[in-house]
């Protein structure tokens, strides 16, 4: 077959022109840089939120309950000591009060006598909540009782419930005769480690595994977002061409190869612009995090790192199984539109396609996620397979389980089989042209296989 | 330097499209391709075009199957128009062209030359589904000549265009051939085919029924009509007596009558005269391309719809 690489180009340029010029990819772009900078953002994002929230007020009614420990610090060094104080479950968190406090703390708690007027004042929303602590028998453990406008689904009720148990557990302790001071160290975490058997065998085991397996999980929902929503493209433009009906004008210029090859790289390459400046933006946005933080909240704020094990071979696999799988399958995408007449039909005839791509995407993420075993024959043999190796392959390198010689060999697999899509592809466009109005059936379509022209 | 059809036979499933079509245009002439719809027409220029595969047959081009000439080597205007209606309509000109190697600068060159001929320049920065369906087709007719092919295949290129548009579009016709385009041309306008043709061929059903010159094919029935003219009668009653002879096209300016060739024409003249009737026109004429094609097929050509507004896509079986 003869390939003119001048057609190709300019069907490329055209596609490329005429598609980015569209109102859809502006706003698709703005939009999508918009979730990825939010996205890369979202821990800012949170604390501001939390912040807007203002200072909460809680009152403590201790009454004659005389705990082991000085509750209103206690309750107030629990809610004060932030989200992972708050989540850190037991004990440790009553330790070091105002640790990690800002200078305006979040919660003012305060102690109170008189519980019916403090409660008047929760009623009447001056004050935030109240904290009443009682004793039934002087022997008897603490109970405690937290009166609140919110009384489900509040993070300070859940807060506070924290705080309770933390007070609770001291003030056993103080009754059975271990004073305040010496409480830490009863909660201090042991010496814990973990060793490899064979210290040369395997350097992925550990955190690290982790780590990989997520950087896997979230490059194989990029390559799957990327080729549904820019496959669909593709289908679009070619269902376009024949509904408008220039199809047979410019069938009559190229060959349906150089059509549709032209077709894939021009989209191809609008979507890896959308792709990369909205990569871009992510991307500026978690670099400057700091400042940004420090422009917002004041002060430095603590750094946060770019997540680990993003390694260059990584990256590169990644990027050759983004384009080749993205080539296939808009390749596939493109020869099933070529036998629908109208845009309305799109969505039916290129769901076999969305469903490989999906169940690829599944796979992948069921592996990295622990669920299937990535060492297992089936995924490993799957990860060869060029409509899944997309995926597979690079959660596999993500974790480490693969080696660069068995993704050079996936992406070699891969690159052969684009061309051979390709050609069926222009098959079916080829065809398409006679199929105004005839519904796409199987008999149909292997007429057109069999090069029904 | 000529384009030779030879067989051409052509099935959709059990519907023989084309079945051995025969004939040969020579270079440089404007050969008219007629036939009823559903005829064949599309189908063999789309076999010309090698977007459709003949089963038997051949055609060639300067003797060298048309599927492997050079796609430059053909200007074509789809029976199906069709632009891309969000792009503008220079920018498609210019992409057109790029497909058939002209340089883009080039190809905008002319572009705007072409514009400025049909009268529609202030449309080059326009989006084409803007455009009105006459002036589409202009456009379409434009990416067709840009890259000045030596042979042009048109499929119904007047259908649709109102008498100045007509007007421009067959000066443009004849520039083109008279560059020394090869043009092949369908249509169901009949006073076209006598106005610009030099060779017709007539097929239906996917066979040859007649070809040769507009002027030998005019002459092949060996019948002759008359038109007649008769001061203050339109009916022309008294025709009735005269035997071997009918009126086909009966009018208020003048009638036509179909003569069998048994009867001398004058035998009419005759009879008028006879009845004292004043003849204002008597003329001896050969029967019209139309007489001939409404015989052999059987049907008027009537004018089908062929365009497809931008961005339609209303369904049609291939022609």
């Amino acid at each position: 077959m003869k390939l003119d690489r001048g057609n190709v180009i300019a069907v490329a340029r055209r596609e490329y022109l005429a598609r980015g010029r569209t109102r859809t990819f502006k706003w698709s772009t703005i939009l999508l840089m918009v979730v990825g900078v939010a996205a890369a953002l979202s821990p800012l994002i949170f604390r501001y939120i939390d912040q807007g929230a203002g200072q909460t007020t809680i009152e403590v009614s201790v009454g004659q309950s005389k705990p082991g420990v000085d509750a209103v610090a206690s309750l107030s060094a629990v809610l004060n000591a932030g989200p992972s104080g708050a989540a850190g479950g037991t004990g440790g968190a009553g330790t070091g009060a105002g640790a990690g406090t800002p200078s305006t703390p979040k919660f003012r708690v305060v102690g109170t006598e008189d519980v019916a007027a403090a409660r008047a004042r929760v009623v009447a929303g001056e004050s935030d909540g109240l904290f009443v602590l009682a004793r039934a028998t002087p022997d008897a453990d603490l109970t405690f009782d937290f009166i609140s406008k919110h009384v489900t689904r509040d993070r300070i009720v859940q807060t506070v419930y924290q705080a309770a148990s933390t007070i609770a557990t001291q003030d056993r302790l103080a009754t059975r005769g271990i004073p305040p001071a010496e409480q830490p160290a009863l909660f201090a975490p042991p010496a814990y480690s973990v060793t490899p058997a064979d210290p040369n065998a395997a350097p992925n085991l550990g955190d690290q595994v982790d780590a990989n397996s997520a950087i896997g999980f979230v490059l194989a929902i990029l390559l799957f977002l990327a080729i549904v929503l820019y496959g669909q493209w593709i289908a679009y433009s070619v269902a376009e061409e024949k509904s408008s009906r220039v199809m047979e004008l410019i069938l009559g210029a190229a060959t349906p190869f150089e059509l549709l090859a032209g077709k894939v790289v021009g989209v191809g390459a609008l979507a890896m612009t959308q792709y990369l400046l909205v990569a871009a933006g992510a991307v500026v946005a978690m670099v400057f995090q700091d400042q940004i933080a420090a422009a917002i909240f004041g002060g430095a704020a603590a750094g946060v790192a770019l997540p680990s094990g993003l390694s260059i071979p990584l990256l590169l696999a990644f990027g050759g199984f983004f384009i080749l799988g993205f080539a296939l399958f808009a390749s596939l995408y493109a020869g099933a539109a070529a036998l629908v007449s109208r845009t309305e039909d799109i969505n039916q005839i290129v769901a076999p396609m969305t469903l490989i791509a999906s169940a690829g995407y599944l796979v992948a993420v069921y592996t990295t996620t622990g669920l299937l075993d990535a060492n297992s024959l089936p995924v490993q043999i799957l990860s060869y397979v060029p409509f899944f190796s997309p995926y597979l392959m690079v959660s596999r390198v993500g974790a480490g389980l693969a080696t660069p010689l068995e993704a050079l060999v996936a992406l070699a697999i891969l690159a052969i089989t684009v061309p051979f899509a390709l050609w069926l592809a222009a098959r079916f466009y080829a065809a398409g042209v006679l199929m105004y109005g005839q519904r796409p059936s199987l008999r149909l379509m292997l007429r057109v296989l069999r090069g029904a022209r | 330097m000529s384009l030779v059809l030879d067989n051409l036979t052509k099935r959709f499933g059990q519907v023989t499209a084309l079945d051995g079509i025969s004939f040969t245009v020579k270079p440089g002439e404007v050969f008219g391709f007629l036939g009823g719809n559903g005829a064949g027409k599309t189908t063999t220029m789309r076999i010309i075009l090698d977007i459709l595969r003949a089963d038997e047959g051949s055609a060639t081009w300067n003797g060298q199957p048309t599927d492997q000439a050079p796609r430059r080597t053909w200007g074509y205007l789809p029976e199906e128009r069709g632009l891309y209606p969000r792009m503008e309509v220079l920018e498609q000109l210019v992409f057109l062209g790029d497909l058939y190697k002209v340089p883009r600068r080039e190809g905008a060159r002319r572009a705007r030359e072409w514009l400025d001929r049909f009268q529609i320049a202030d449309y080059a920065n326009r989006r084409a589904e803007e455009l009105s369906k006459g002036n589409q087709q202009k456009i379409q007719f434009i990416a067709a000549v840009l890259h000045e092919p030596p042979v042009l295949l048109m499929d119904e290129p007047f259908v649709g265009l109102d008498p100045v548009n007509v007007a421009l579009l067959k000066e443009a016709f004849l520039e083109m051939r008279n560059r020394g385009a090869t043009i092949v041309f369908s249509t169901h306008q009949m006073e076209m085919v006598e106005e610009l043709c030099e060779t017709v061929v007539l097929i239906d059903r996917g066979r040859v029924v007649l070809g040769g010159s507009v002027r030998e094919v005019r002459r092949s029935t060996g019948r002759q009509v008359i038109r007649l003219a008769v001061d203050g009668d339109t009916q022309l009653a008294w025709l009735a007596d005269v035997p071997g002879v009918r009126v086909v096209r009966p009018g208020q300016d003048y009638a036509e009558l179909d003569v069998e060739q048994s009867v001398d024409p004058e035998t009419v003249l005759r009879a008028a005269l006879d009845r004292g009737k004043r003849v204002t026109q008597f003329l001896i004429d050969d029967p019209s391309i139309e007489d001939i094609f409404i015989e052999k097929v059987g049907r008027r050509p009537t004018e089908e719809q062929h365009l497809v507004g931008a961005g339609t896509g209303a369904g049609s079986a291939p022609a």
